[in-house]
């Protein structure tokens, strides 16, 4: 495959950071991102850890922006995602989209609970 | 509305440079926008608990040179098991975090029992140095000295000090504003209006340089108000300004009455001064006017602040050198007198006591010691239900420190998170205390009080922190992992049971508990039930038909001689019978008298001896009594009955030799009933007073509420006949009056007050209440006290029995479970239940008996034998049943369960 493939916490916060675009997007708005569209609780220490680590492995590339009065005068740093990481993401992307081929979800989860009661 | 500064400093510190930007930033955004959706005390609270979880993470950042971060998993465990070090990791504390929810019944009983030790060192240094070591919130503070003036032969400060005063103040050069106060009380007000008293302090104008502080409002007293002849002025504290002047911004300028007389008011203070200690106004200490010999003239204290470049030291030889001079030139005022600079609130705490009072800290770490060994008793029951998990890491070849260091961790972030609440809890009360102490001790609340932690107090907690951690993580561990039981540790499966055991040095400890339980809990009952009853002791009248008050009045001038002070004595006593004439004069009003102490409030309690009158039977032992000083009227007014002989009369001021009339209580306890009539008493001490003879006897009054906390109200009294130099506190005169009111007599106050003023408007009139509420602040601190001790008493006895109970049960539950499948083969071969309930309970019972059995023969000797008590068996009988009671509970969860157990499952074990 060559692409690296990404955890899923880690896919999260590459779809994030791709969809805020490199000039919007760093550890707080992607916070905000992920809980706006998933509605599950993230903590801000995950998703600094996880960029941290995707910039170790080259999958993103982070500058530093302008201050901001919001942040107390502080620079956010901003996420870029690289050549590389864009392809991951793609990579892990795809192979959930070939594992749920046309699987009916809906039924598949009904048909879990069935086999449950009855074990 | 920014972040908390120290989750500032936290993240600042633990982020590098590199990331600091971006770490803060990140917590300012996120910090403000809660507090913009949440409000500000949630938002507080999340964004501390995200900054731990932040630090956390930044601790595991490889760049400060620590382990790359993996989500722990076996792999780890398996690495830290490899370990050779002893050294306690990250990991370590993360796997104890783990344990403290997986054994969430040791965790909440063993954290109480840390939290109390640690909290009780804790809050005991944060008390003491707040007390002994106190900051002087003023500029350079730590400058300002006091100068005492101790007195060698009476090991005594002595405060008559105005003459040396005036000597030391043209002639010491290493202290500079050499100032001086003494305490007054005044009624201040406006002209016009109500004066009401006020506590202020006559001071050098030099005094407020030493401070350092403006007035809020126009000046502070300057040289000039303190010249002979210079007009009479004011400056009013924050407080006063407020509360009787409704803070007029105006007031400058304007004229107050302030005791007889007036003054012009030339400034207000800001809020917070009440400097020297707990004062809310300032008048000028004319020195320059008063020409008292040496050591005579009213108390002063002194203080000054250290000049430029001088040191504390060069002030105290300065001071020596001064004082051997003045011992020379006047030895006979001077010769024992030796002046000493001391830090300036040493002047009002002494730093005598300083050693003493740390070294009881040496008691609090005792009983921390106490409460970690049985925190090990429940830790050890834990760590032998983890014997797999510590024979695989032995067999993985983890060294035995390895495991211990990890023991150690996990006991360590159990007493860490003790501690923090512990010391969030001293942080809070703490500040309660000191002032409560102060107020018992001086009956003021000094300014420099803030209530603040002391860095110390929170290092000191972490040290006994670490302390605890040590005895119930690392002692248990040294015993389940002696080097004998590593073999058999090594093999997990192996049939033949645990090789650990409970040694008795653990029975010993539960049974040292219970113990405790039992002589700490009744007691503290008692005190409780009896403070309840106080409240609705009999006085013996009906108190809400009564107003009272105290009555004070100063002179002037301080006399200089004491027959100054003879005439003014009679001064304030036509002062106090004209109130009394004019008091009966309102309808409504009856029963009039005056007293040193009324009935309800605390009373002096010297020692008696009394005599046979003749009678050959000899002088009793001295006996604790209570007394107090009344006028004829005082049994009347009342309606205490005579029961034999007469009651005071007029004349018996003067009787020679002297007379007391005694109550009920007098004549059963110290009497045994005897006739009480002719014989004399005189009070003990280092020399006896005059024999009196006893003319009367009346029935009880209230006389104390709180003292005795068996017979609340109730006591052996002694009234004496009221005298003018009874009267006599510190400078001043004070009595105290007490009347029939029909009606409320709570709405009378005004009336008296009014009354008061137009007998002297320099009568100041405290505490006018009715006589059914405790009477004075002494009386009401006094309650606070016997309540914070009582119920922490009770606090204290409750813990000591829940921790015997969790210790029992987890001993028991240790045993039983080590036999389960003995008691299941025993069943299965048709053994009798009743037995095997029998033997698995005996051991418990020795425990439980054995404390109990010590228990009681310390509370037989203490309560019984030492202090004379004796009725309250019952109590101790039926906290003895329940503490057994609660003992066979603990045992008979884990008995349960063994019997349960069906023989095949236990034949199945075997094989």
């Amino acid at each position: 495959m060559g692409s690296e493939s990404l955890a899923e916490f880690e896919l999260l916060v590459m779809l994030a950071a791709l969809r805020l675009g490199p000039n919007e997007a760093y550890t707080v708005s992607i916070v905000e991102d992920i809980r706006g569209r998933t509605g599950r609780s993230v903590r801000r220490a995950n998703v600094f850890t996880a960029l941290r680590r995707l910039e170790e492995k080259g999958l993103v590339s982070t500058r530093l922006g302008d201050p901001r009065p919001e942040r107390g005068g502080r620079p956010p740093r901003l996420v870029a995602v690289t050549g590389e990481g864009a392809a991951a993401v793609h990579a892990t992307t795809r192979a959930i989209q070939a594992m749920v081929g046309d699987l009916a979800l809906g039924e598949a989860r009904a048909a879990a609970g069935a086999t449950e009661s009855r074990g | 509305m920014s972040a908390p500064g120290w989750a500032r400093w936290l993240l600042g510190r633990l982020a590098g440079a590199d990331r600091v930007d971006e770490v803060l930033g990140d917590l300012e955004e996120t910090h403000r926008d809660r507090v913009a959706r949440r409000g500000r005390p949630l938002a507080s609270v999340l964004t501390a608990l995200e900054t731990l979880d932040m630090a956390a993470a930044l601790l595991r950042e490889p760049r400060r040179g620590r382990r790359a971060f993996r989500t722990p998993a076996r792999a780890d465990i398996r690495s830290a098991s490899r370990s050779k070090r002893a050294a306690v990791s990250w990991l370590d504390l993360k796997l104890g975090a783990r344990m403290l929810s997986r054994y969430p019944g040791v965790t909440i009983v063993g954290g109480l029992a840390m939290m109390i030790g640690v909290g009780l060192g804790a809050g005991y240094l944060e008390i003491v140095n707040d007390f002994l070591h106190p900051n002087l919130p003023l500029e350079d503070g730590d400058r300002i000295v006091g100068v005492q003036t101790w007195d060698a032969a009476e090991n005594d400060p002595e405060l008559r000090t105005l003459h040396d005063f005036l000597v030391w103040r043209d002639e010491v050069a290493s202290i500079q504003d050499l100032s001086a106060y003494r305490s007054i009380e005044r009624n201040l007000g406006p002209t016009g209006g109500d004066a009401e008293p006020a506590r202020g302090a006559e001071i050098t104008p030099s005094a407020f340089r030493v401070t350092r502080v403006r007035a809020l409002l126009g000046r502070p007293l300057i040289d000039e108000d303190g010249r002979e002849g210079a007009p009479p002025v004011v400056v009013l504290g924050h407080r006063l300004w407020r509360s009787r002047f409704g803070g007029d911004a105006g007031i400058v300028g304007e004229r107050v009455r302030l005791g007889a007389s007036t003054g012009v008011v030339v400034g207000v203070m800001p809020e917070g001064f009440a400097f020297p200690v707990s004062h809310d106004f300032w008048t000028p200490l004319q020195v320059d006017a008063l020409s008292y010999a040496p050591r005579e003239g009213p108390p002063i204290r002194i203080f000054g602040r250290l000049a430029p470049g001088a040191t504390l030291e060069e002030a105290r030889a300065e001071l020596t050198a001064l004082g051997s001079r003045a011992a020379a030139d006047l030895p006979a005022t001077h010769e024992h007198l030796r002046p000493r600079v001391v830090p300036y609130t040493e002047l009002f705490v002494g730093g005598g006591g300083s050693g003493r009072a740390y070294a009881v800290q040496f008691l609090f770490v005792v009983v921390l010691l106490i409460l970690a060994s049985n925190v090990a008793t429940m830790v050890f029951a834990r760590t032998a239900t983890r014997e797999n998990e510590i024979g695989v890491r032995f067999a993985l070849g983890a060294s035995r420190g390895r495991i211990l260091a990890q023991l150690f961790a996990e006991a360590l972030v159990l007493a860490l998170a003790a501690a923090a609440i512990g010391v969030a809890i001293v942080a809070q009360g703490a500040g309660w205390v000191t002032r409560l102490f102060w107020q018992v001790t001086e009956r003021e609340t000094p300014f420099w009080l803030d209530g603040r932690l002391n860095p110390t107090t929170v290092l000191y907690a972490l040290l006994l922190a670490v302390l605890a951690a040590v005895v119930a993580g690392v002692l248990p561990g040294l015993r389940a992992t002696r080097p004998g039981l590593q073999t058999r540790l090594g093999h997990p499966a192996g049939a033949s049971g645990s090789a650990m055991r409970f040694g008795g040095l653990w029975g010993a400890v539960i049974a040292v508990q219970v113990a405790l339980a039992v002589l700490v809990l009744p007691p503290a009952i008692i005190a409780i039930s009896a403070l309840a009853e106080a409240e609705r002791a009999d006085a013996g009248f009906p108190t809400d038909e009564y107003l009272s008050a105290r009555i004070e009045l100063d002179p002037e001038r301080p006399p200089a001689d004491p027959s100054a002070g003879e005439e003014f004595a009679a001064a304030f006593e036509a002062r106090y019978e004209e109130l009394r004439r004019r008091l009966l004069e309102e309808p409504g009003v009856s029963g009039v008298t005056f007293a040193t102490r009324l009935p309800g409030m605390d009373h002096p309690n010297p020692f008696v001896q009394v005599d046979s009158g003749g009678a050959g039977a000899g002088i009793t032992a001295p006996r604790w009594v209570m007394s107090t000083s009344v006028d004829p009227t005082f049994f009347d007014a009342f309606g205490a009955g005579i029961v034999a002989g007469r009651g005071l009369r007029s004349g018996d001021a003067a009787a020679d030799p002297p007379v007391v009339v005694v109550n009920e209580t007098f004549v059963r306890q110290i009497l045994r009933g005897r006739s009480a009539i002719g014989r004399r008493v005189r009070s003990t001490g280092r020399v006896p007073g005059p024999w009196q003879e006893i003319v009367g006897v009346v029935s009880d009054l209230g006389m104390d509420t709180d003292r005795d906390a068996f017979h609340p109200g109730r006591g052996p009294g002694i009234y004496h006949p009221l005298r003018r130099g009874d009267l006599a506190a510190g400078g001043s005169r004070s009595v105290r009056v007490a009347f029939h009111v029909r009606g409320d007599p709570a709405a009378f106050a005004p009336r008296l007050r009014e009354l008061a003023r137009a007998v002297d408007p320099s009568l100041r009139l405290y505490d006018v209440l009715p006589l059914d509420r405790p009477l004075d602040a002494g009386n009401r601190t006094q309650r606070l006290v016997a309540r914070f001790a009582s119920w922490t008493t009770a606090l204290v006895g409750a813990i000591a029995v829940l921790i015997s109970i969790a210790g029992t049960y987890s001993v028991m539950s240790f045993t039983v479970s080590r036999q389960t499948r003995e008691i299941g083969i025993r069943i299965a071969l048709g053994a009798d239940r009743r037995r095997i309930v029998r033997a698995v309970f005996s051991r418990a019972m020795l425990q439980i008996g054995a404390g109990l059995l010590v228990g009681t023969a310390a509370w037989f000797y203490f309560m019984v034998y030492v202090l004379g008590g004796g009725d309250e068996i019952g109590l101790l009988v039926t906290t003895a049943g329940v503490l057994m009671l609660v003992g066979l509970a603990a045992c008979g969860v884990p008995v349960r369960r063994a019997l349960r157990i069906q023989p095949t499952e236990a034949l199945r074990e075997v094989g």
